[in-house]
């Protein structure tokens, strides 16, 4: 950590997340925008942090999954039938148990990595396309379950959930900063848990996993636990991200883990960069400033054809953005980003 | 090669212009505050199975805002094009905002936070599905300074279940709308024993749970439940779980949307042709489009209503639809759709709760919003639909017949009237009860308040004689 050995690059790129983060931190105090702190800030926190889980298991073990957000899904639902009561002006939907609000937090986490680590099992002896089709699967399980075991919530979903939250944590429907801070944190949290694990001796002989399956089994490494594991942590780290989106949306239904949803995780994810982890973050952003406000924006220079962009289809043109993020850069941003100090230290090198 | 590369500050430049062009665009579109302004949202489907729905919506409850409220439509072909001058005893109202929904939750999130919180919208006229409208009113019970009018939902649970103090609903639910249906099968088709199919979800639900209710209070029995997920395309499956002809005597069906057509062929392939008298749907037998697609095969089926009486020659049905030929006739907006009927009414109460409000909202308008609403179908009660203690409409309801028009289309006409149907059937459905599902309700013979009551209509005329 010491300055003075930092490249350039990391010297630009820390300064801006120091300056970001105190942004971000007195943002809700300052009183800026409570629609950007508590929606889409929010959102990209939370969302971030599931994209995270996604870019950590591809960074560092190889592997493409699609059941984050099926993951995601699963914690948000079992909280939702843990927590919340039935009733006249309870909820209508689901097993609505009225558990104590931080058991079922701490059940939904614990269920939710608990499932990570079996489905992490299951596909742990394979990679590349095997992989994907195999997590594809959950995903698609899950949403047909969720879907259709109506005890659990059914098509409609379970809604009301954010009026069950610890008693440590309070009301945040009337406190929704508060909710912020949270994700902040935890979005913060995931960050470092994240360079932390890929630093320990776990971490570096995943990335030798990732790189040289074969050799480091001949090695005597256990190649399909140490996929399991990092399946399951990254199920952890769905789980956050869907306990989070429970407590600020107060719903969750298949809707949230049906294909065009896991494939909105992959985008994100995809357009931060596959590469970094904090692509993970810099592409939900985008992807969220994109969702909410390309269907209401009008007289946008050149693309608004005289009216919202492109009709106001946000499928359009993040599915535009996609195809010229994955044409130009392929790592997305991120990736972007550091060809512009690629590109200078070319240019100094030649000068 | 080089001239390709991006050039280091020049990149960075032009990122750092992307990202402040990018802020600059999305802080000016943050809605500036108007304090003496009542903001409204029209929340409804531009997408998915119901986005046509959006001009029929906007048109509803704009015809109301132009009528009562001296609105002044921007394009009187296309109601989404918006409307200016809305005015409340000189409150002056504006329309922020119109939501995008396609029928699933997390896009109704993401557009009810639009609109209530980037758009800061103080009344929301909406959503049109079901399960929206189930996470609307848990929004509702979240936001109580916010006063919430439903457009066109049918599902039970807003306002028998979750029913929070700023949510209003001035039409049936999906169950009301089929009350009577089951009656005229038992009586008039000498039904005994039925299967039923039902979308698995809350609007199906509900408007399945009308049909048993009703059919089971008269002495009718349901011998089998069906339930395809939403979105089903093969329907073979579920119709081999239905009796086979000769074990019922009959079918409800609360399929909609494509599922319908598809589930009827899929019945045509299993058991033979369709024969209209052992068939009863929805609305989804009769609108939405199933008058092109379904309806041909059925003429002469009964069909469940929406509220609405098609064809009803009352007075107060024609100035109703004067109003909105008045405002929205080029739109071609049939004032008997449910869409365009209910939006208005929610759109007409909203005007009369400010009007005595005097123009204040949160706590103040929803005490002032009317408990009772000369809605243009209503005939009993001095033509009054009323609210309940939950805010849910009591309202008449008609039951609908498919029929050949003289043009050769075929579409529904009301056949039968049911006064005054409460959401609770009369005393049988309870907040305290599971909601509307799979096993609910289950098939009782009782009383309802309109068994015996449910009068003929003929020619549009609402007729002494009851179904017997």
């Amino acid at each position: 950590m010491n300055p003075a050995t930092w490249t350039h690059q990391q010297r630009v790129e820390r300064t801006i997340a120091a300056i970001a983060l105190v942004v971000l931190i007195i943002w809700p105090a300052a009183g800026w925008s409570p629609y950007w702190a508590h929606q889409i800030l929010i959102e990209t926190f939370l969302f971030g942090i599931a994209a995270a889980s996604l870019i950590f298991l591809s960074a560092y073990g190889g592997m493409i999954s699609l059941a984050q957000t099926a993951l995601f899904g699963i914690a948000g639902v079992i909280l939702g039938n843990l927590a919340t009561s039935g009733g006249a002006g309870g909820t209508s939907k689901g097993l609505h148990l009225g558990w104590d609000p931080t058991l079922a937090l701490v059940v939904a986490i614990v269920g939710t990595t608990a499932i990570g680590l079996i489905g992490g099992a299951v596909a742990s002896r394979n990679t590349g396309i095997y992989f994907l089709m195999i997590t594809l699967t959950y995903s698609v399980i899950a949403t047909y379950t969720l879907g259709q075991v109506t005890k659990i919530g059914g098509f409609s979903g379970i809604g009301g959930i954010n009026r069950y939250t610890p008693g440590w944590i309070g009301d945040l429907l009337k406190h929704p900063n508060r909710l912020y801070y949270i994700a902040l944190g935890t979005a913060i949290v995931v960050y470092v848990l994240i360079r932390y694990v890929v630093r320990t001796p776990f971490g570096v002989s995943l990335q030798g996993v990732r790189d040289e399956p074969i050799r480091m089994s001949s090695l005597g490494y256990a190649v399909p636990l140490h996929r399991t594991l990092a399946f399951g942590f990254a199920a952890f780290l769905a789980a956050l991200a869907g306990v989070l989106y429970v407590w600020w949306s107060g719903q969750i239904a298949p809707g949230n883990v049906d294909l065009p949803e896991t494939i909105s995780l992959l985008i994100m994810a995809v357009i931060g960069g596959l590469a970094r982890i904090e692509g993970a973050w810099v592409g939900a952003f985008a992807f969220i400033l994109m969702q909410n406000y390309i269907s209401t924006s009008t007289h946008i220079p050149l693309v608004g054809f005289g009216g919202t962009l492109f009709g106001g289809s946000f499928n359009t043109v993040i599915g535009i953005i996609f195809l010229v993020v994955v044409i130009v850069s392929p790592d997305g941003l991120m990736g972007l980003w550091g060809r512009v100090f690629e590109s200078k230290r070319e240019t100094s090198g030649g000068g | 090669m080089r001239r390709h590369k991006l050039r280091g500050w020049k990149s960075a430049a032009v990122l750092a212009v992307g990202v402040v062009a990018v802020a600059v665009w999305a802080t000016s579109s943050l809605a500036a505050s108007h304090a003496a302004t009542v903001k409204i949202a029209i929340m409804t489907d531009c997408k998915g199975a119901f986005g046509f729905g959006y001009e029929l919506d906007i048109g509803g409850a704009q015809a109301a805002f132009a009528q009562y409220a001296h609105g002044k439509p921007t394009n009187r072909a296309k109601p989404s094009a918006g409307m200016t001058n809305i005015s409340v005893n000189g409150t002056s109202v504006q329309i922020v905002g119109y939501g995008c929904g396609n029928d699933t939750v997390p896009v109704a999130v993401t557009e009810t936070k639009r609109l209530m919180e980037k758009l800061g919208a103080d009344v929301m006229v909406g959503p049109l599905s079901g399960d929206e409208a189930v996470y609307v009113a848990n929004y509702a019970k979240a936001h109580p300074t916010k006063t919430f009018i439903i457009g066109t939902a049918g599902s039970e649970d807003p306002t028998m279940q979750i029913h929070p103090a700023n949510l209003f609903r001035y039409h049936g639910d999906g169950a009301q709308w089929n009350a009577g249906v089951g009656e005229i099968a038992y009586k008039k088709l000498g039904w005994r024993k039925a299967a039923i199919i039902i979308d698995d979800y809350s609007f199906g639900w509900t408007s399945g749970a009308g049909m048993i209710l009703d059919f089971c209070a008269v002495g009718g029995n349901i011998t089998k439940r069906v339930f395809p997920p939403l979105n089903t395309t093969d329907y073979a499956p579920f119709v081999r779980q239905l009796p086979p002809p000769g074990q019922v005597d009959g079918y409800f069906s609360a399929v909609g949307g494509t599922g319908t057509s598809a589930m009827l062929k899929a019945y045509e392939q299993a058991y033979g042709a369709l024969e209209p008298s052992k068939w009863i749907g929805n609305l989804f037998f009769g609108f939405l489009g199933a008058d092109k697609t379904v309806a041909p095969k059925l003429v002469g089926a009964y069909i469940g209503g929406t509220g609405t009486g098609p064809g009803l020659k009352t007075a107060q049905a024609k100035a109703y639809e004067a109003v909105i030929k008045k405002w929205y006739g080029p739109s071609k907006i049939n004032p008997a759709d449910l869409f365009v009927a209910n939006y208005y009414n929610a759109g007409w109460a909203l005007v009369q709760g400010l009007a005595k409000s005097g123009g204040q909202v949160g706590a103040a308008l929803q005490a002032a919003m009317p408990q009772k609403l000369k809605e243009g179908y209503a005939v009993s009660n001095g033509g009054y639909a009323t609210l309940d203690s939950r805010r849910q409409a009591i309202q008449d309801q008609y039951q609908l017949q498919l029929v050949k028009n003289p043009d050769g289309s075929v579409g529904p006409t009301t056949v039968a009237y049911v006064p005054g149907v409460d959401q609770s059937f009369g005393g049988l459905v309870k907040p305290t009860d599971p909601p509307y599902g799979r096993t609910v309700p289950t098939c009782k013979k009782v009383k309802t308040p309109w068994q015996g009551k449910i009068k003929i209509v003929k020619n549009g005329v609402i007729t002494s004689a009851v179904y017997k």
